[in-house]
């Protein structure tokens, strides 16, 4: 579209983005170049200018991020639409309350908030004086800032694109009509966040997510700084606190995704093993190795290789797991992967720069870094740590193998593409069941750690003379042991535990319970700060216990196999009950609980239900022992035909939650086509009545009662300058002798007819109106012939044959049409007339509103005498009088009815028990709460 | 050799192990017709939706019924039964990855996976003068 001035737009941004975006990278890239010359550099003077010139790189780059991100908050707060980014991701009617999930929902979103906690951090270390780390540490973190700026590059190098440009135009992204017309920013509006993602979680968990990867970051460039300078020692006690916090952050962040997922989707749980998920956890699992081998190489001196390892891969995971859901490679095995932005390549090239940084250094330094002459011992407490490492390690090539299988596929590709020859038949894909497939893997990963942290509490490090503590350790091991067995068989009464491995595993927890437990009683008393691990192995127990009592015993509730039959070969009873269909305020009975859908109301673009759930004690004449209710909603999508999701409510209990969600509603409420061909099909027949006449359908006897020109129907809100009608009917069920009244309602809104059908949903009857309605019900004034006459009150005068007075106005008039305001100056003439020997009175109605005349005529419909007042004269004391004849009208309406419609009003529901899930959420907490207590202990004492 | 080292060498030979076992549970990808050869075997069939072949969802005689055709990549055509509710987004989907068995002449199915048309591409522009 070349040539056109296009109006409004606002270009500046975007150039002074652009420019942003490139200083960006070329600050990270200076800070790099400086920081490599002030380590390498021998005269101090020098060095000391590289680093000045490195720290001001390493600033402007900062600046430069957090310059994007504020402008993009411009233009998405202003709603600058014709940048893309504003576009996707805001709209007119987005509140402001979801800007930073509309901010982060994209991917140059989410970049820039990695980005944005880099260089928090990067401020933080350089805060303060971090001696000889301070080169090396900054050198790595802006060369992972300038490979991250490169995402946000959107240049051209021959033919390939580098990255995606924040600030680019919606009109160059693609090339439609719409573009050739230069005002067509009033044409549009943004699409929107995703209403999915509008809920508190979105504005919480990202951030503190992204904050967990990014401070994976500080570990990272400790260990390549130590390689790097030499330096295989003295990094060990200033990382551990950064690691412990990276752990405290990530693994919150982490738990929140879980609570998301429970509390605000209705993914019916807490963890999946998804792809997206396991790739956050997997990170943190090596993390946590990392942060225990960094433990016993700083009080041994062994394990300093595991510790370098451990550091160094947990950032390339973070890598590979933002390669994963970001290059598209996911699609087929994950339900909330990202889209392609055709970054594939570019982040295959990042991931390969780090991989072969922390290959090179570490095989560089192999030789040279420390290990102890004399080996663990069999006793020590470095031993088991570093078997327990060695688990963490083989738990994470077990989740990364299966979550891998995309990636494996792909390169099963390249290679049949090298070969020329087809290898598909090597293809394989992730197990059906990824949840049964992980756990029957990790629940021994489990057991190994739930032991290992309960058994090396009582050992000691550097352990030189087993046999003087042999006693102790064998007495709390006993101790510990036989209470374990003890609790394991008690959690068994209360809990079904279906197979041995369950049995074990169980024991392993109680295991790390009660010895951390015993060790907060026996050891750590006197010195409160020592109480961090204790609180995360104890944790740890609790939190698998929970996983296992919920995963083991959690169980469908909406079942009610006697009620909903149907027979499909293969399925059993069993998993074939999830869903129960609710008729509205039809009670049905779901194991043990009366459950009943209320009602619904629809709120913007969710509509929430009302289940009302009641037990009944059935041994006391069913009194309802106990009755609550659920506020399980969905949200449609923007034109409000679709459902875009369905969130559940959870009634929590101490020791279990019901759960609960609407799985699917009635086609018709989601799909409008399907609704107007359902419409169209239900087989209306008319029935032209008189107004006060009786009509007889198949099962009905029906009476028009009368019009009503102020109805109220539910579905109808009123609006200003419509004009309803409502036609008020009883009906009587000639069978059942039972008699409803209905009201259905049509309205002139501007050029088009709505009309409210009336539906019963227990007999199954609908009565609508035609559009013919407002024809029928009044006369068409285009077909009446008025006479003027201008009297004063008092005279008289003739039309036709009738002699018609005018004696004087009425104040406060009544009429059917007429809806008194306050401010109304409103009256009536009135008109005394004689026809056929019977006395009449025209009462046409004369009314000021806000300062403009209105008139309403009078008709006698009986006569067919119509009355309107034209014109008021105060000044001459005269008013002027329409008035013509017709034949006298007959108000005969058509009502439109169906009978035996089949209901729509319903709903399907899935409800969950979900018993012990509370042990899950209190040892995960547990857990995190004793690493950030680790954590305090060594930052500030 | 230590002791240690003979525990560390279990551990890790546990470990492999476990990883080939793993891998043993990896499915294929496979078509309707391989999946009537091996009737009892799980497995992932990749296609996308019959067109002009009815999607049968009536929750009101059962919620727990859903079937629909499904064209596999080999361009078969079976039908396709699920135990659970019609997913909401289901018109919307591009391509379907299902997981199940052929039992007689219908997929049933324990798993379905949709792909959605990227929020990216075909962007739809709301035009304001229309609403």
């Amino acid at each position: 579209m070349e040539g056109i001035e296009y109006l409004n737009e606002h270009l500046w941004v975007g150039k002074l983005g652009h420019l942003f975006v490139i200083t960006n990278f070329v600050a990270a890239l200076f800070a790099i170049i400086s920081y490599y010359f002030a380590e390498k550099t021998e005269n101090s003077e020098e060095a000391s200018t590289w680093k000045k010139m490195g720290r001001t790189a390493f600033l402007a780059h900062g600046i430069s991020v957090f310059s994007i991100i504020g402008l993009i908050f411009y233009l998405m707060v202003n709603k600058y639409y014709e940048y893309a980014y504003a576009f996707n991701h805001v709209s007119d009617d987005l509140s402001m309350s979801y800007i930073l999930s509309a901010f982060w929902e994209g991917q140059e979103g989410s970049f820039l908030l990695w980005m944005f906690w880099h260089v928090v951090l990067g401020i933080v270390i350089l805060s303060k004086n971090r001696g000889k780390w301070e080169n090396g540490v900054m050198m790595f973190l802006s060369l992972i800032q300038m490979v991250l700026a490169s995402f946000l590059l959107g240049m051209y190098i021959g033919e390939t694109k580098i990255g995606i440009n924040p600030f680019i135009l919606l009109r160059d992204t693609m090339n439609i009509p719409l573009f050739a017309q230069a005002d067509y920013l009033t044409k549009i509006t943004g699409s929107g966040l995703n209403p999915l993602l509008q809920n508190y979680w979105m504005t919480i968990h990202p951030p503190t997510l992204f904050l967990g990867f990014a401070s994976v970051t500080i570990p990272f460039c400790y260990a390549a700084a130590a390689l790097w300078i030499k330096e295989y020692k003295d990094w060990l006690k200033p990382i551990l606190p950064w690691a412990l916090f990276s752990g405290t952050i990530l693994g919150t962040g982490i738990l929140m995704g879980g609570a998301w997922a429970y509390e605000a989707l209705s993914f019916g749980g807490y963890w999946a093993w998804d792809p997206v998920e396991n790739m956050s956890l997997v990170p943190w699992i090596i993390l946590m190795a990392g942060v225990h081998m960094n433990v016993v190489a700083k009080a041994t001196g062994h394990s300093i290789k595991s510790t370098f390892i451990f550091y160094l891969l947990s950032f390339i995971l973070v890598f590979y797991s933002t390669f994963l859901t970001r290059s598209g490679v996911l699609g087929d095995t994950s339900v909330h992967a990202f889209t392609e932005l055709g970054l594939e390549w570019h982040l295959v090239l990042g991931l390969l720069l780090f991989i072969g940084i922390s290959v090179y250094l570490f095989l560089k330094n192999n030789k040279d870094i420390p290990v102890p002459e004399k080996e663990e011992s069999l006793y020590s407490k470095e031993f088991w740590m570093f078997i327990g490492s060695l688990v963490f390690l083989i738990s994470v090539m077990l989740i990364s193998m299966t979550t891998s299988i995309p990636v494996y596929n792909k390169i099963v590709d390249g290679f049949s593409w090298m070969m020329g020859a087809d290898y598909s038949n090597l293809h394989r894909a992730a197990p059906g069941d990824a949840i049964a497939h992980h756990n029957k893997y990790q629940m021994w990963v489990a057991l190994f750690i739930g032991i290992l942290s309960g058994m090396t509490q009582f050992m000691r490090y550097k352990e030189k003379n087993f046999e003087n503590w042999k006693k102790k350790f064998w007495t709390h091991s006993a101790i510990a042991s036989g209470l374990s067995v003890l609790l394991t068989i008690g959690t068994a009464q209360i809990v079904n535990m279906f197979a041995w491995q369950y049995y074990v595993l169980i024991f392993g927890c109680w295991y790390a319970v009660v010895s951390n437990l015993d060790y907060i009683i026996s050891t750590v008393r006197t010195n409160l700060k020592m109480v961090g691990s204790a609180f995360a192995h104890m944790g740890f127990g609790i939190m698998i216990i929970g996983s296992v009592v919920t995963g083991l015993n959690q169980h469908h509730i909406s079942t009610n196999t006697f009620a909903q039959k149907g027979i499909i070969e293969g399925f059993s009873e069993e998993d074939y009950s999830r869903n129960i269909l609710l008729i509205k305020n039809k009670p049905m009975y779901m194991k043990g609980y009366e459950v009943t859908y209320e009602s619904d109301t629809i709120t913007g673009l969710y509509r929430t239900f009302t289940v009302n759930y009641k037990k009944r004690d059935m041994m006391n004449n069913g009194k309802v022992v106990e009755e609550f209710n659920l506020y399980p909603n969905i949200i449609y999508e923007k034109t409000f035909q679709k459902v875009a999701a369905s969130n559940p409510s959870t009634k929590h209990y101490i020791s279990k939650d019901i759960f609960t969600h609407v799985a699917s509603l009635p086609r018709a409420e989601t799909d409008p086509e399907y609704a107007k061909s359902q419409e169209d099909s239900l087989g209306y027949k008319n029935y032209s009545v008189i107004v006060g006449d009786t009509f007889q359908t198949a099962n009905y006897e029906g009476k028009v009662l009368e019009l009503n020109m102020n109805p109220s129907h539910v579905d109808y809100i009123p609006m200003e300058g419509d004009f309803p009608i409502g036609v008020k009917m009883q009906l009587k069920d000639k069978k059942k002798n039972v008699s409803y009244d209905i009201e259905p309602v049509a309205v002139i809104r501007g050029a088009k007819i709505l009309r409210f059908p009336e539906y019963l949903p227990e007999s199954g009857l609908k009565a609508k109106l035609t559009t013919e309605i407002f024809d029928e019900a009044f006369a068409r004034e285009d077909q009446i012939d008025y006479k003027e006459f201008t009297i004063e009150k008092g005279e008289s005068f003739k039309y036709g044959n009738t002699e018609i007075s005018f004696n004087g106005f009425g104040v406060n008039p009544s009429h059917p049409s007429y809806k008194a305001e306050a401010e109304d100056k409103a009256f009536n003439a009135i008109l005394d007339f004689t026809y056929e020997g019977e006395k009449y009175t025209g009462k046409p109605i004369y009314f000021i509103r806000k300062g403009i005349p209105y008139n309403i005529k009078d008709e006698i419909k009986e006569l067919g005498f119509h009355f309107k007042i034209g014109n008021v004269n105060a000044q001459a004391q005269n008013i002027t009088v329409l008035v013509s004849k017709t034949p006298p009208r007959v108000e005969k309406i058509t009502v439109q009815i169906a009978e035996d419609v089949p209901s729509s009003q319903y709903i399907v529901l899935e409800a969950i028990v979900f018993p012990g899930i509370n042990l899950f959420w209190l040892g995960s907490i547990l857990m995190l709460l004793g690493i950030f207590v680790a954590m305090w202990r060594r930052i500030f004492s | 050799m230590k002791k240690g080292h003979i525990i560390a060498m279990i551990i890790i030979a546990v470990g492999i192990i476990a990883l080939f076992n793993a891998f043993g549970d990896m499915t294929r990808y496979s078509t309707f017709k391989e999946s009537e050869a091996n009737p009892n075997q799980s497995v992932k069939v990749v296609g996308v939706l019959a067109k002009g072949k009815p999607v049968v969802y009536n929750p009101e005689e059962d919620p727990n019924l859903f079937s629909f055709h499904m064209q596999d990549e080999d361009g078969a055509e079976r039908k396709v039964v699920m135990n659970a509710a019609k997913p909401t987004d289901f018109n919307k989907s591009e391509k379907i990855v299902l997981t199940g068995k052929m039992v007689g002449e219908n997929f049933v199915a324990s798993d379905m996976l949709l792909k959605c048309p990227s929020k990216y591409k075909d962007e739809e522009i709301f035009v304001r003068s229309e609403i």
